[in-house]
């Protein structure tokens, strides 16, 4: 069933967009993430422009992390004091993250630097993640003492603040770097930067994987809202049909991601996003190595 | 003598048909004005606006006409192309740095056009000379000739392919059709992602290696309904078209909660 994207100014099978979409949003609600690290390439890979693809896939996270998110609420898994502090910081890291994407496009070569960034930072990411949660899993295994919680530098800091749905009392200064990291790291690459919260809120600030799901969802919300209304305002490429498509299927899967997450182990859970985030970054690091089918390409004059 | 029977015939039943008026002339003082001469050619176009709806996936437009004397291999031949607006574009070629792949050299082209279409009623190469074919644009090596920018063929291939890879440029894949000798038709395939603007088809009579008539049909391809409001809202109005963007994600994504609110 084709339809015509107004934006992107082509015609794409609309049942290729609902299942992209509920494959997506399926993955966004159980592991708390956007999805914008997946959605992204594959809306480029259908042949959508890239610029379009972007924006567009801010719109359609709003939208899916919007169900997520209210799904989370109400199982009481959103820290909003956290959330806010985070968001408060990555829209300031964010807007910085800009000014540096501006001049990494000046000296050129801006589309490795992209590349790069993704592998480097999905790569990391997720092989941290497998290990920690792979230990997680074989120490409950084998009921070996777990170190809970544990107290370093981080605890000296000022400013504490209670984070109470979170059970921490920490200083209010490791969620605003972290926020503001990866705002920066979230505008150069284009994504809501879930993925990277989730696991920093459990290794840098730890944080309950079960409240770090909610609390995601919730900085994810207002960034993706942000670049939609910067992207519509700077670069006018947010197909909104395109959204609502990928959208129709996105909230649908959130809501079943989101009630087989509970299901999950906290470890489990981790381990699956883990392994994602690691093949995302294997995929990608294979396109820069290998050999392209055309060694040219056609972009738009700037 | 390479003269073709059909034409010497057509030739013949023409002095046949003006032997009578001749004599009439003779018979009454005022002179008869002489026969109208038709056209050598006369060209249309099916429809002169491609409307792009929500439903829109490509079109062909059909491009018709008819000729004066007869078309085919030893008489004239009609050549039909269909150009777009231009716009410029950057060729880039990757090159290896260390294992990886990155942007190595480029070239900026101008006032590329956006669609390029060519058919013919025989190969277009064998109809006319090399000078006639570039001041014409006739054939994607001749088009690329033409084009502001770096001189390097390499380039210019690269281009060719690319267009041709996404179905805006195409050039005699399949030739204009004849039906009773005058009558002709040409389908110009318009792929789905052909941008809104004014096009303009040129359809030209060719005889003996010459280009003796010539006419130009332009036609609009145009967005309508809500995909043209969608369109200019966005462009008109982009603070008001993000603020509903991000409305309507954040009901869609309320609705599927309430939707699936049961579990």
């Amino acid at each position: 069933m084709p339809v015509y994207l107004p934006i992107a100014e082509m015609s794409v099978d609309a049942l290729l967009l609902l299942g992209i979409g509920l494959g997506v949003g399926w993955l966004s609600g159980l592991f708390g993430v956007g999805g914008g690290f997946l959605l992204t390439p594959l809306l480029i890979l259908i042949g959508i422009p890239a610029p379009v693809a972007v924006a567009s896939g801010a719109n359609q996270t709003l939208g899916a992390s919007v169900s997520g998110l209210i799904a989370q609420w109400r199982r009481g898994n959103v820290d909003p004091r956290m959330g806010l502090v985070l968001l408060v910081a990555g829209l300031a890291g964010s807007a910085a993250g800009t000014q540096l994407f501006v001049l990494l496009r000046r000296l050129g070569q801006v589309d490795l630097a992209v590349s790069l960034f993704y592998v480097v930072v999905l790569g990391t990411v997720g092989a941290l993640m497998v290990r920690e949660s792979v230990r997680a899993i074989l120490r409950r295994r084998h009921a070996l003492p777990a170190r809970t919680h544990q107290h370093s530098w981080l605890h000296g800091l000022p400013f504490k603040m209670r984070f109470r749905k979170s059970r921490l009392y920490i200083s209010v200064i490791p969620p605003m770097l972290v926020g503001f990291g990866i705002g920066i790291l979230s505008a150069i690459m284009g994504v809501g930067g879930g993925f990277m919260l989730v696991p920093a809120m459990i290794y840098l600030l730890g944080m309950p994987t079960g409240t770090t799901i909610g609390t995601s969802l919730f900085q994810v919300t207002f960034v993706s809202a942000n670049v939609t209304l910067l992207q519509a305002l700077q670069t006018g490429s947010v197909d909104i049909v395109l959204t609502l498509l990928l959208l129709v299927g996105g909230v649908a899967g959130a809501q079943f991601g989101a009630a087989m997450g509970t299901r999950l182990r906290g470890e489990e859970t981790r381990a699956l996003l883990g392994l994602l985030v690691l093949s995302v970054a294997a995929r990608l690091l294979w396109d820069l190595l290998q050999t392209p089918g055309s060694l040219y390409f056609l972009g738009p004059a700037t | 003598m390479r003269a073709p029977p059909p034409a010497a015939l057509a030739l013949l039943l023409a002095l046949a048909a003006l032997a009578p008026l001749r004599a009439q002339a003779q018979r009454e003082p005022p002179p008869a004005p002489p026969p109208p001469a038709g056209p050598a050619l006369a060209a249309e176009l099916a429809q002169p606006r491609i409307a792009v709806d929500t439903a829109f996936s490509g079109a062909d437009l059909l491009v018709f006409g008819a000729t004066e004397r007869l078309l085919g291999p030893a008489g004239d031949n009609v050549v039909v192309l269909g150009i777009g607006p231009g716009r410029d574009v950057v060729v880039r070629r990757r090159v290896r740095r260390l294992g990886i792949w990155v942007n190595g050299p480029s070239a900026h082209f101008r006032d590329v056009p956006n669609y390029y279409a060519l058919a013919a009623t025989a190969p277009v190469a064998g109809l006319l000379e090399e000078p006639a074919r570039r001041e014409r644009r006739l054939g994607l090596d001749m088009l690329t000739a033409r084009i502001p920018g770096p001189r390097d063929p390499e380039f210019r291939n690269a281009l060719i392919e690319l267009k041709r890879g996404t179905e805006q440029w195409n050039e005699e894949e399949a030739p204009v059709e004849v039906s009773g000798g005058r009558l002709f038709h040409a389908r110009l395939p318009l792929p789905s992602t052909i941008a809104p603007g004014d096009y303009v088809v040129q359809v030209l009579l060719v005889r003996a290696n010459r280009i003796i008539a010539r006419q130009e049909l332009p036609f609009r391809v145009d967005r309508v309904g809500a995909t043209a409001r969608i369109a200019n809202v966005s462009r008109d109005q982009p603070l008001l078209y993000g603020l509903a963007c991000i409305a309507l994600a954040a009901l869609a994504g309320w609705l599927g909660s309430v939707i699936f609110r049961r579990g």
